[in-house]
């Protein structure tokens, strides 16, 4: 039981941890984030399943269509529901990403139906056992893919030219915008970025936990808690935060309930809040007089 | 929203259940009662003291479980049950606010979040108490036209109580956290309790809330207390219009009425939430209420009276010659960066000591240490004798000591008057309940609170502005404004951050005189630190100079016009 308890906390955990760096991201870019990141999740598993099941499209080119569409999704986001708030000292953007994130809900809702619909996959066919343990391939799939994806996303932020460039965005917008960086397009592209990701846990999870329109809310908001726990400024800290999590998860609801699950989860943010307001591994702001 | 308005509403509110016995009518308007309340709430949270929660959904749950279980279990009536969820609601709230508005934005959000869904779980899971899922049945209801007169009373009582609220100290102390918690905290009020009790008030509402609604249905389950039903609420504040009193009263109508009427539409219910949210934020900043409510103000007569005596009682202990601020090696550094090392100043009780020195030199760093709002790496900070270092800002605050800031930050959201009224109550926000229901002692305090702050707007030449937004001052005035504030909490000790940057030169003759009369008036000891040397050498008593965080000079001012080491730091020369 322990071991497929892991197997699945690993599972989900890196997925957490892949959705949470997207709220790094953009919080680091822009210290702002998208509120409605798990329906971006939802987004990239309905058209991945819009694509690849309904349509029969095959399976690289329809994924490649859906990463594309969550990059394009998340540049919306960015220029409809944060770009005409930025730096503003309000949190507007807060509000109107949820907002966007409750329109694309709907939206989903009329063109998908509320019903939640199986994504076939060749690796949940036939479970693993182990022991006494069974689990899916595509369970070990995913820890795999989310921690790839996470290494070459620091990769990415650390080796190429257009990555350092949002780094020093991060670092200090002003001087990127006087270095001849433009601001608003790194901000907008750690947006497409952010969503992205989300995307791909949503392709991921899809076979797993089945597609709906709702199936993005509680992902995000989890998601959330472990980039709060991890520290939003820090991307080691996310991707640990999340595995944590999504082991604790497991366990609480393999030995105590489901319903318990979400008690202890979230409890555990308050609690991290509490004694370290800027998470785990995150950096305090300087407080600005 | 005018008196006209409010009558209009009123008996409106009054006729509705003699006009109609159509229970979904009353139903409706029932509705509209509860959101007014919970949004009621809200706006004192968000509107007032800008803080957003996106949990209140469980203030709501525990308001409504606390009074049926009070009834089921307990046996207790209505009219005692209702009010044991609100006292609920309002503990947890309080504690729930004291554990997470040490944090802000985001991380706020996260924490009210996490309490919302932690409620919604409990109340599944802790079947023998709550019925789990199926939730609770038997609560013993009224008709919906029994319920209909306590739940319109409670709604009107919260928008009469906001409204108090909002027009006391204690309102104007949430606004000022909101608009600039650095200055609020630097006249003397905790950011973190005035915030701690807005959210304690708005978990207290929106447990009263839900507790009429338990009434209202007889049945509660945990359906109706999840995240969406939160941001349903923030929903209601803010497409009626944020910080309004009549706001929740609006929205709260709009977003029970709109689905109503628009039946048809059921499938798009999200978007029409969803667009409803983003046209508020984008197009109304302040809501249907602000959007239809462009109002006058009127405006005082200049008085023109004489400089009202500063420090009349107690505190004007010190003489002359004494030490008020005594500051002894004190040292900071930021990452690495030395920004000050071993600084030395002394200040007498009366009169103006300046701190001059280049761009860089540490001025602002040494001012944010004696006021608390950094903490120093070492040395020594005394005040007549007793050592601050280390203290809150409000904590320092409350020790007579006041600043204003090298960029001026007026209170946006008040206006000029109620700014310095700010000042005048500082800490003495008075107590709550008082200001809530508008008792007549804080009506007298109000008038005298006013009074004092009418008179030092006079002085400073404001008097005119006396009723408009603070944010519609031209840069000078929000100065004069700023040091009207600061001198209003009666300081022992005023320090003032480049006061003469930005202004004309008319302006700064102003300035020369304002101080140096405040100073034969035997006003506050003021430590001044300023760029402009011709305003310093002319009014200053004492001039200590800072190069590179360390003290190179300090004496009378012509002593210290004449210091080589101060030549030299200024013009980059050997003397």
């Amino acid at each position: 039981m322990l071991v497929q308890l892991l197997v699945t906390g690993l599972a989900l955990g890196s997925m957490y941890g892949l959705v949470a760096l997207g709220y790094h991201i953009t919080w680091a870019t822009s210290r702002t984030m998208n509120f409605s990141q798990g329906h971006a999740v939802m987004v990239g598993a309905v058209i991945a399943w819009a694509l690849v099941v309904a349509l029969g499209w095959p399976l690289p080119i329809g994924l490649l269509a859906t990463l594309l569409a969550l990059a394009v999704f998340g540049a919306l986001i960015e220029r409809v529901a944060v770009r005409p708030f930025f730096r503003a000292s309000s949190p507007a953007w807060l509000l109107s990403t949820i907002a966007c994130g409750i329109i694309a809900e709907n939206v989903a809702q009329l063109l998908f139906g509320k019903d939640a619909r199986a994504f076939p996959s060749a690796l949940t066919q036939r479970p693993i056992l182990v022991g006494g343990a069974g689990f899916y391939p595509q369970e070990l799939l995913i820890p795999v893919v989310g921690l790839g994806l996470m290494a070459l996303v620091q990769l990415f932020y650390h080796r190429t030219r257009y990555g350092r460039q949002l780094k020093a965005v991060a670092w200090n917008a002003e001087a990127a915008g006087l270095m001849g960086i433009n601001v608003p397009r790194a901000v907008m592209a750690s947006y497409a970025l952010s969503a992205l990701l989300a995307g791909v846990a949503g392709v991921l999870l899809a076979p797993l936990l089945n597609v709906a329109p709702t199936m993005g809310t509680i992902i995000g908001l989890k998601a959330f808690a472990v980039a709060i726990i991890g520290g939003l400024t820090s991307a080691p800290g996310i991707v640990l935060a999340g595995l944590g999590y999504g082991l604790l998860e497991a366990v609480v609801a393999g030995y105590v309930s489901t319903g318990a699950r979400e008690i202890v989860g979230f409890a555990l943010v308050i609690l991290v809040l509490m004694v370290r307001p800027w998470g785990l591994l995150g950096a305090p702001p300087a407080r600005r007089v | 929203m005018g008196r006209a308005g409010w009558a209009t509403v009123a008996v409106a509110a009054l006729l509705l259940p003699l006009s109609t016995s159509n229970t979904y009518y009353l139903y409706l308007a029932c509705s509209v009662g509860l959101l007014t309340i919970v949004a009621a709430g809200l706006n004192v949270l968000a509107g007032f003291a800008g803080q957003i929660s996106l949990g209140h959904a469980g203030f709501y749950a525990l308001g409504a479980y606390g009074a049926g279980l009070a009834a089921t279990r307990l046996g207790w009536p209505l009219w005692a049950a209702v009010p044991a969820g609100m006292v609920l609601a309002a503990i947890v709230g309080a504690a729930v606010g004291a554990a997470a508005l040490r944090v802000s934005g985001p991380y706020l959000a996260m924490v009210t979040i996490a309490f919302g869904i932690i409620v919604e779980h409990v109340l599944v899971e802790w079947v023998s108490l709550t019925g789990g899922p199926g939730g609770i049945f038997n609560i013993p209801k009224l008709t919906v036209g029994g319920s209909y007169w306590p739940i319109a009373g409670c709604a009107a009582a919260a928008l009469w109580l906001t409204a108090n609220l909002r027009a006391s100290a204690w309102g104007r102390a949430l606004l000022a956290v909101k608009s600039s918690e650095v200055a609020a905290e630097s006249l003397g009020i905790s950011a973190y309790l005035a915030r701690t009790t807005a959210f304690t008030i708005s978990a207290a509402l929106a447990g009263l809330a839900g507790g009429l609604f338990a009434l209202l249905n007889g049945y509660i389950s945990p359906d109706s207390f999840t995240l969406q039903a939160s941001i349903l609420f923030l929903l209601a504040l803010l497409f009626g219009g944020l910080g309004s009193v009549a706001g929740p009263l609006v929205g709260g109508a709009a977003l029970t009425l709109l689905p109503e009427l628009l039946t048809g539409l059921a499938d798009y219910r999200l978007i029409l939430y969803g667009s409803l949210l983003m046209v508020s934020i984008y197009g109304l900043p302040a809501g249907v209420v602000g959007a239809v409510g462009a109002r006058g103000r009127r405006s005082a007569p200049d008085t023109g009276l004489p400089l009202p005596a500063l420090s009349p009682e107690g505190r004007g202990v010190e003489t002359a010659g004494e030490v008020l601020l005594g500051v002894e090696g004190l040292g900071v550094s930021f990452g690495g960066v030395v920004a000050l090392a071993d600084v030395t100043l002394t200040v007498p009780a009366r009169g103006i000591t300046a701190v001059i020195g280049p761009n860089g030199a540490g001025k602002t760093t040494l001012i944010n240490l004696i006021t608390g709002y950094y903490r120093p790496g070492a040395g020594e900070i005394r005040l007549a004798g007793e050592p601050i270092a280390g203290r809150a800002p409000h904590a320092v605050a409350r020790l007579g000591v006041a600043r204003t800031f090298q960029t001026a930050q007026p209170f946006d959201d008040l206006s000029v008057v109620e700014n310095v009224m700010v000042g005048v109550a500082g800490a003495r926000l008075g107590a709550l309940g008082g200001a809530l229901l508008h008792g007549p002692g804080t009506r007298r305090r109000e008038r005298a609170l006013r009074a004092r702050a009418l008179q030092l707007l006079a002085v400073l030449g404001l008097a005119a502005r006396a009723e408009e937004p603070a944010a519609s001052l031209p840069a000078g005035l929000r100065r004069w404004l700023e040091i009207a504030r600061a001198l209003a909490t009666e300081p022992r000790l005023l320090l003032l951050d480049e006061p003469a940057a930005g202004l004309s030169p008319t302006e700064i003759a102003e300035l020369d005189a304002r101080l140096t009369a405040l100073r034969s008036q035997g006003g506050p000891a003021i430590v001044l630190v300023e760029h402009h040397m011709e305003l310093v050498m002319a009014i200053s008593d004492r001039i200590s100079v800072l190069d590179y965080g360390r003290v190179i000079a300090a004496g009378a001012p012509a002593t210290v016009r004449e210091s080589p080491a101060v030549i030299e730091a200024y013009l980059g020369l050997p003397a």
